[in-house]
């Protein structure tokens, strides 16, 4: 490797480093404990009309989501978990309080189907593709890859080269 | 007044009407005098409607409270430019609005048309008639903007408060233009389908409008999350409430239609797919309005809900059922040799990325109907919120960037393992690097060590991309550095221009996913000169002032905010109390850094105790979701701007779909 050459890896090195600061650590600097109230709330829909949930509510004095948030945290205290604080709620408040489809019944399907769906998708685009390979004709030794590159080694995308033909045309 | 903008609306109608039998008996008979014809009703159409838009603000304006809507939406002292804004703020308004952007798209296209496109545009403008006809049947019949109240009042009820902001003066209009805008591909396609002129020339003549519709459905997302961040005052921007969904969606689609059309463009496949695609997203932008105004699904963004659902319904089940047999009608027309080499090509690559953003619109889409579902089969009501989207959507998210990264660096045709190891090679070791990184500083949620990971392999490939296209530059040509991006992007800045709006996505979900996982919520009641602390900043609550306007009351507190003891910033968190509505409304303070915001929210104020509530999130990176916005933003700027050489293909395109008008004067990307 020239000199020159170990000094830009160098350099891409540490710049890579530093991005990689710069994307990590805002995040790991004001990083919190996960609150199990706030996991709970999470899960329970607000019935007071905003349509947001328990711990998202937008009104401040919330007649609903303020008192279920203290509820909840009387219940951390008294040792229960967070399903049976959930199921506390759904018993009270039937199924419309919970802020997601249970796995159950006929809600597993609300959980099931898109990625049923997708999957589907994705068995019907290898099937085309599969049908399209085998009525392709075969490549050519003259079919290289578009833009496999090695800038480097003084080889480059044909696209490019072809773009830069024609501005060099166009300028010279 | 209100009988010019109803006369007006009633005109349209009519040369609506015309217009469509003229178009399409005139390019039935080959009679270009009826098709010119068409054309001039629908510049009048538009003159008509524009008449009545005039005629509604100025009854706005003018405070003219024997309107009902002028009444129901606006009062005596309700700040200027939000009269202006209540032409959206209200159903019958919005309607016209919708109506107005319809018909002046119409008119452009109409005008770019008039020498070209001779065998589809006037089927293509016969539709975007039928769709002023529904809006303006409407308007004249079910919904008018220009009742009269039998008793005037005195004043009016005023604006909503949640509308009176001013992310609400360009959300709005932003949405509209990206929803009514895609009716034009649409548009189009049915006109080629009608036509059977089923090559590409339908894609190249709106790809313009197809990337403007996308530009506007961005920004309207983008201010709409934005809007829900500084106005509904819980810390959040995306509740994937119903009406958010419903914008969200046409967005997903007509993403997956712009990098599908690539192929159809380049290799002359997907022709059904693509016409299915700008057929959804055109469909779901109906939807979504049919969502925003039937109440059929409870949302807290459903200002303008009435009784125009089934009206919806049946009109975007028409079109369904009419595009759905179109479509089949010529799909054997529409199949063509398709040449496809290896699952390790671009070809695959954009394929599994439309499987993802189609799947991700289709999980929203189930999601969102799911409750109505439930109601129908079981009886109970169920919730589908947060929870769930946050659920199905995290793994699709996922894909969908790794899938952004490998897309624009592999090869068309076919790729190698060794040639796909030798290009990805430093993104992935980028991209393993600050997943590293991060593990060691502490992250352990494995979905926020992924996500950085992709998002930084993903950054690593445009860099990469732009590398080679710089050096490939100075290998041929002598330039600096800046001036080879420069000249990278301007000559080829469909390709470039792309890879900017890569980095927007990278960035805005960057600040998605940390926004999402690491907000820190602190509530708390102090006296006046009391602080206290959130992450690294201490609050100091230094009291209260109170002022007033004939609209509206506000008490505004005084926080300083010092980092390390030093003061950095005045926050001013307020509770607003909106006089006409009597209701209040709260004004949350932002102090936004590349690093996170303090939000700051004044709860409330214990007048007997003195006792200030505030509730006080901060939030990592958000900042970067709406910057990455913005560079989407530009980077769909860049990928619009006139191309000479693009202009020259449109041009060739064009002459060769109208073969029988060669001396006509071409006009060149004018889509």
């Amino acid at each position: 490797m020239k000199p020159r050459q170990k000094l830009s890896t160098r350099a891409a090195a540490l710049m890579m480093v530093a991005c990689a600061c710069a994307i990590a650590i805002p995040i790991v600097v004001v990083a919190a404990p996960t609150v199990s109230r706030q996991e709970i709330s999470e899960g329970l829909t607000c019935q007071c009309g905003c349509g947001l949930t328990v711990a998202n509510c937008n009104h401040p004095n919330c007649e609903f989501s303020v008192p279920v948030r203290d509820q909840i945290d009387g219940m951390l205290g008294r040792g229960m978990s967070g399903p049976q604080i959930i199921a506390y709620f759904r018993g009270k408040y039937g199924e419309k309080i919970l802020s997601a489809p249970t796995t159950q019944g006929f809600n597993v399907l609300a959980w099931i189907v898109p990625f049923a769906a997708i999957a589907a998708g994705g068995a019907l685009v290898a099937f085309t593709v599969g049908r399209w390979r085998s009525k392709s004709p075969a490549p050519t030794p003259t079919d290289a890859p578009a833009s496999d590159t090695d800038v480097g080694n003084g080889t480059f995308d044909p696209e490019l080269r072809r773009q830069l033909e024609r501005e060099l045309r166009d300028r010279i | 007044m209100p009988l010019i903008g109803q006369l007006a609306l009633a005109l349209a109608l009519v040369l609506a009407a015309y217009s469509i039998i003229a178009n399409v008996i005139g390019a039935r008979a080959s009679i270009p005098s009826l098709t010119g014809s068409a054309r001039h009703a629908l510049w009048a159409m538009c003159a008509m409607v524009t008449v009545a838009v005039g005629a509604l603000w100025t009854s706005l304006l003018h405070s003219d409270f024997s309107l009902e809507y002028v009444a129901s939406y606006t009062s005596f002292s309700l700040p200027t430019v939000y009269k202006i804004t209540a032409l959206w703020g209200g159903q019958q308004g919005s309607l016209l609005f919708w109506t107005w952007l319809l018909t002046i798209f119409t008119s452009i296209v109409a005008f770019q048309n008039r020498r070209r496109n001779s065998e589809i545009a006037p089927y293509a403008l016969a539709v975007l008639a039928g769709l002023a006809i529904f809006f303006l049947g409407m308007l004249n019949f079910v919904t008018r903007p220009f009742d009269l109240l039998a008793v005037v009042p005195s004043d009016g009820q005023d604006l909503n408060p949640l509308l009176q902001n001013y992310w609400m003066a360009i959300h709005p209009p932003s949405l509209y233009t990206g929803y009514v805008s895609a009716s034009v591909p649409f548009a189009f396609g049915v006109g080629a389908l009608i036509a059977g002129r089923l090559d590409d020339s339908w894609i190249r003549s709106t790809r313009r409008w197809a990337i403007f519709s996308w530009f506007f459905l961005t920004l309207g997302n983008l201010f709409g999350a934005r809007w829900a961040y500084e106005v509904l005052g819980w810390g959040g921007y995306w509740a994937w409430d119903p009406v958010e969904n419903a914008a969200f969606m046409p967005w997903l689609v007509m993403t997956a239609y712009l990098h599908s059309v690539m192929i159809q463009e380049r290799k002359d496949m997907l022709k059904v797919w693509n016409l299915v695609l700008i057929g959804m997203a055109f469909g779901l932008t109906l939807f979504g309005t049919f969502i925003t105004r039937s109440g059929v699904i409870s949302s807290v963004h459903s200002f303008t809900q009435s009784g125009l659902g089934p009206y919806f319904l049946t009109f975007l089940i028409t079109i369904v059922v009419l595009y759905t047999g179109l479509l089949l009608s010529r799909v054997k027309q529409l199949r063509t040799p398709a040449e496809f080499e290896s699952y390790l090509s671009r070809e695959a690559a954009f394929l599994f990325n439309n499987l993802v953003l189609v799947g991700i619109a289709f999980a929203v889409f189930w999601g969102t109907l799911f409750p109505v579902l439930s109601e129908a089969v079981r009886g109970v009501k169920i919730t589908v919120g947060p929870p769930f989207f946050d659920k199905v959507n995290a793994p699709l998210a996922l894909a969908l960037i790794f899938l952004m990264g490998v897309g624009p660096l592999i090869a068309w045709r076919r790729s190698s393992f060794d040639s796909l190891a030798k290009t990805f090679a430093s993104p992935a070791i980028f991209g393993v690097t600050t997943g590293i990184f991060a593990f060691v500083a502490g992250l352990r949620e494995w979905y926020v060590l992924t996500a950085l990971s992709l998002a930084a392999f993903v950054l690593g490939t445009i860099v990469v991309e732009f590398r080679r296209g710089v050096t490939a530059r100075r290998h041929m040509v002598s330039e600096s550095v800046p001036v080879a991006i420069v000249n990278l992007i301007g000559k080829n800045n469909r390709r470039y221009g792309g890879y900017v709006i890569h980095i927007g996505v990278v960035l805005a979900f960057t600040g998605i996913v940390a926004s999402a996982f690491f907000k820190t919520e602190v509530k708390q009641s102090v006296k006046q000169g009391d602080s206290f602390q959130v992450g690294p900043y201490d609050l100091e609550y230094l009291g209260i002032d109170t002022s007033e306007t004939p609209h509206l009351e506000s008490i505004r507190a005084r926080v300083e905010v010092r980092k390390n003891g030093k003061p950095i910033a005045m926050m001013e968190p307020a509770k607003l109390f909106y006089k006409r509505l009597q209701q209040p409304a709260t004004a949350v303070a932002i102090r936004s850094t590349p690093a996170s915001d303090l939000y700051v929210v004044l709860a409330g104020i214990d007048d007997q105790s003195g006792l200030a509530t505030f509730q006080v999130f901060l939030t990592p990176l958000v900042f970067w979701l709406w910057a990455g916005g913005l560079i989407m933003a530009l980077g769909t700027v860049i990928v619009m701007w006139p191309n000479v050489r693009e202009r020259a293909v449109i041009a060739a395109a064009v002459r060769a779909s109208a073969p029988f008008e060669d001396d006509a004067e071409i006009v060149p990307g004018g889509d």
